[in-house]
């Protein structure tokens, strides 16, 4: 049996690339990709802890956070098309209408 | 006579049906001011004037009809406070108004012989004015605002008298004060008027804020005195729960409970046979806010307060100025409020709570002098007003002062006896002086006025009989109630306070000569005589006013004859012969009162001066002053009979006429500081502390720190992600910190 450190290390390994990446990376779809891989690093860590424990806590937390990404991809790439129809790019240092 | 005896004292009524209908006295005027203040000025004049006299001549007819149910052998009403019932009274309670904690004020309505008094008065004297208003007002255009202000004047004032606790009679209290500032304000685009009006509010307001004060020393008094009470106060343990079964139920402010409480404050110490002693007036109260204190001197406090209240309301020394200054109201509202009702409010008060001040014989001093002081005042300065409004005002306040002086040496009956007939002859006075005003181009200066008597018959007949009965002319209504007062001054004796009594009576004497003199004079100078040479028309244009404005001054003055009857002493009263009246009527209502001071001998009423000599006395002392009068006026003052005045006449003249420059000291030494404190504190506290320091200065340092901060704003989501990331970076390095602690 795997011991729960490995788990938790390649958690954070993933989480610490799709961190990196949505910082540095410029394009607006790869930066959500990204952000998929932080949220599946968690989904990751929940499941280890979940077999460590013996339940289903984390599996239903696991569910939860899968159900809330699929909606926030939709969203995403909903918002990142209007972009793209709006100003032809969707490069994120083209979007700076958040500032004063 | 038996018969008749019996048909008044029968009621026609069951009582449950007059008790449910009490709250009708009130809401029909209140109705009325409702429907004349939202839709009177779709109604039409005549709507509105019939709306708001059927209104109060309703008010009447119940008013009637409870006062003829009250009259009844068998009518009894029962409190929690008082294991016995109380006789000849109705009351309804509508149940708990607020409470919070011990503190319970009920909706409680109570008519009894002396509410029941006062319920004709307002509602029978204000449904002749209200008649006399309408043809008054007939060229005004706000008429339908005049009668809305009017009507509600009527069901605060009811209120007013029929409350059976402290805080409803302050709700009336207040809403006549309201209605008052309204009316004496009614023609506001004129400055002086809308002056006046904020006047009589604002000084009313001192003595209200005495009132106040007052009622909240009354509930600790009552919560001290249920706690430290003890059987002997009560005489046994019935009448004991039955006092702190009241209070828990009704709360401390009602009358019936303030009356247990003087029954049960004996004055006299140490006649307590078991255990700890009584309370009594020298008792120290135990705990509370005023532990340690006496309740005599509590009780002397509250009443000096509620002395101060009543001085506002009724226009007595120091707080008297308000009141010539209101007669920039219509004449109709002077002759309502100004002189018939709510003036006299002060002096209701006072009776309603007899029993309370006759614990005080220090009070009573101080209600007298304030009253024989207040009345030779204001007369003097009556002597050389020119204003026909001002010299009425001046002569109210002046008989108020008689009244008080009633009230102060515990002759309640007398002071009522005063109230009703003063209603009848200053409302007929005023009504007069607003029908002579009506027919002389709104001409008031009575210098300019004179001959009155040839083109307006029923003005002057009328005037003529209201002025021998406030002089106090045989036989009419005047001379009975103002003899009673100053015969009950002359006979009575305040417990260390001898000197003040005999004081008090040669005051009294002085006004009731003043009172002769400067009525005579405005009687004289305007309805006597020559037409004066500047008077604003000729005598040819004068005209008589119309029915609606006669009819009320015809059955005014005959009700100034009329209420003799309610001064003659026709009733027995056992071994003192006979008694008036009115005193007989209001017996039941001093009993208390009356029982206290003769157990405690603070008040020595003697009954051996003869009534014989009082009414020469003051029969004299009347026809002198107004012979004084007549000879003055027709021998020296006006100017135009061509004879200057003499001249210590002309600088005492200056200084009445000046109102012995009273409001130019209050001018100085209250209004002015004021004044300057506040431009002071507009100056300082509000252009600089708060509009520059703390509104602008918020403003200022919220847009120099956004100006900072907006550098940080950069647009660029993916340095925002950073500093998160290194938030959460930073949070994790704590944790770490933490767990490895």
């Amino acid at each position: 049996m795997v011991p729960i450190t490995h788990y938790l290390v390649l958690a954070a390994v993933l989480f610490m690339i799709g961190m990196f990446g949505v910082m540095v990376r410029r394009n607006a779809l790869v930066v959500f990709m990204c952000v998929e891989l932080m949220l599946n690093a968690a989904n990751l860590t929940f499941l280890a802890f979940a077999r460590q424990r013996g339940d289903d806590l984390g599996h239903v937390n696991a569910f939860f956070v899968i159900a809330v990404a699929a909606a926030e991809a939709a969203i995403g790439l909903a918002v990142v098309i209007a972009i793209f129809r709006s100003r032809g790019s969707v490069q994120i240092q083209d979007i700076r209408t958040m500032k004063h | 006579m038996e018969s008749i005896q019996h048909f008044f004292m029968t009621s026609p009524f069951d009582a449950d049906s007059v008790r449910h209908a009490l709250w009708l006295i009130i809401a029909l005027p209140a109705l009325g001011a409702l429907i004349n203040g939202v839709f009177g000025r779709w109604l039409g004049r005549a709507n509105s004037n019939l709306i708001a006299t059927a209104a109060v001549g309703g008010s009447f007819v119940l008013a009637l009809l409870t006062f003829w149910h009250i009259n009844d052998w068998n009518q009894v009403f029962t409190t929690p406070f008082d294991t016995r019932p109380i006789r000849y009274a109705v009351g309804m309670d509508h149940g708990t108004w607020f409470s919070a904690g011990d503190f319970i004020v009920h909706f409680g309505l109570r008519v009894d012989h002396l509410s029941g008094t006062l319920l004709l008065v307002i509602t029978g004297v204000g449904t002749l004015i209200h008649l006399y208003s309408t043809e008054y007002m007939s060229h005004d255009a706000g008429y339908w605002r005049y009668f809305a202000y009017l009507n509600l004047f009527v069901a605060m004032m009811l209120t007013l008298v029929m409350a059976d606790n402290l805080l409803l009679l302050f709700v009336g209290w207040e809403g006549v004060g309201l209605c008052s500032y309204l009316l004496i304000g009614f023609w506001y685009s004129d400055p002086a008027k809308a002056w006046a009006g904020r006047k009589a509010f604002i000084t009313n307001r001192v003595g209200d804020f005495a009132f106040l004060i007052a009622t909240f020393l009354t509930c600790l008094v009552m919560w001290s005195f249920v706690k430290q009470a003890n059987v002997d106060n009560f005489g046994n343990v019935t009448a004991q729960q039955a006092f702190a079964t009241g209070l828990r139920e009704k709360g401390p402010v009602d009358f019936s409970g303030l009356e247990a409480l003087a029954r049960a404050l004996p004055v006299d110490p140490g006649h307590a046979p078991t255990g700890t002693p009584a309370v009594t007036l020298q008792t120290e109260i135990a705990q509370g806010p005023l532990s340690g204190i006496t309740y005599g001197t509590v009780l002397t406090a509250i009443l000096l307060l509620f002395l101060l209240g009543a001085a506002g309301k009724s226009a007595q020394l120091p707080l008297y100025v308000w009141l010539p200054d209101a007669m920039a109201g219509p004449t109709p509202v002077s002759a309502l409020i100004h002189a018939a009702t709510m003036v006299t409010a002060g002096v209701y008060l006072f009776c309603r709570m007899s029993f309370l001040l006759v614990l005080s014989p220090t009070a009573m001093a101080f209600v007298a002098v304030v009253g024989a002081l207040t009345a030779l005042f204001a007369a003097v300065i009556a002597f050389a007003q020119d204003d026909i409004k001002k010299v009425l005002a001046y002569s109210t306040v002046s008989q108020l002062g008689f009244m008080f002086m009633a009230v102060g040496v515990g002759a309640f009956w007398a002071a009522i006896l005063h109230l009703v007939t003063h209603a009848f002859f200053k409302a007929c006075l005023f009504l007069g002086a607003g029908s002579v005003m009506h027919g002389n181009a709104d001409e008031t200066d009575i210098k300019k006025l004179g001959g009155v008597k040839r083109k307006m018959k029923v003005t002057y007949v009328t005037f003529t009989i209201a002025t021998a009965a406030i002089t106090g002319a045989i036989p009419l209504s005047g001379f009975f109630s103002k003899d009673a007062i100053l015969h009950a001054v002359h006979g009575t004796t305040l417990a260390g306070h001898e000197a003040i009594t005999h004081l008090v009576w040669i005051l009294g004497l002085l006004a009731a000569a003043g009172t002769a003199f400067y009525m005579t004079r405005v009687w004289f100078l305007t309805f006597q005589g020559d037409r004066a040479a500047d008077a604003r028309i000729p005598e040819e244009k004068v005209h008589e006013s119309g029915w609606a404005m006669t009819v009320p001054l015809v059955l005014l003055a005959a009700l100034s004859v009329l209420a003799i009857g309610y001064g003659i002493p026709l009733m027995s009263a056992g071994e003192h012969g006979r008694e008036p009246v009115m005193e007989n009527f209001l017996r039941p209502i001093f009993a208390t009162a009356e029982s206290i001071t003769s157990a405690q001998a603070t008040v020595a009423v003697s009954h051996e001066g003869s009534l014989a000599f009082s009414w020469i006395l003051a029969f004299v002392i009347a026809w002198v002053a107004t012979g004084a009068a007549i000879f003055a006026y027709t021998r020296f003052f006006p100017s135009r009979a061509g004879q200057p005045a003499p001249a210590f006449a002309k600088r005492f003249q200056t200084w009445t006429r000046d109102k012995f420059y009273v409001d130019e000291l209050y001018d100085l030494v209250i209004i002015k500081p004021i004044r300057g404190l506040a431009s002071l504190l507009f100056r300082v506290v509000d252009a600089v502390v708060i509009d520059t320091l703390a509104v602008r200065g918020t403003a200022w340092v919220t847009a120099r720190v956004g100006s900072v901060l907006r550098y940080f704003q950069t647009g660029d989501t993916q340095s925002y992600a950073a500093v998160m990331a290194l938030a959460l970076l930073g949070g994790v390095a704590w944790a770490l910190v933490q767990v490895l602690k």
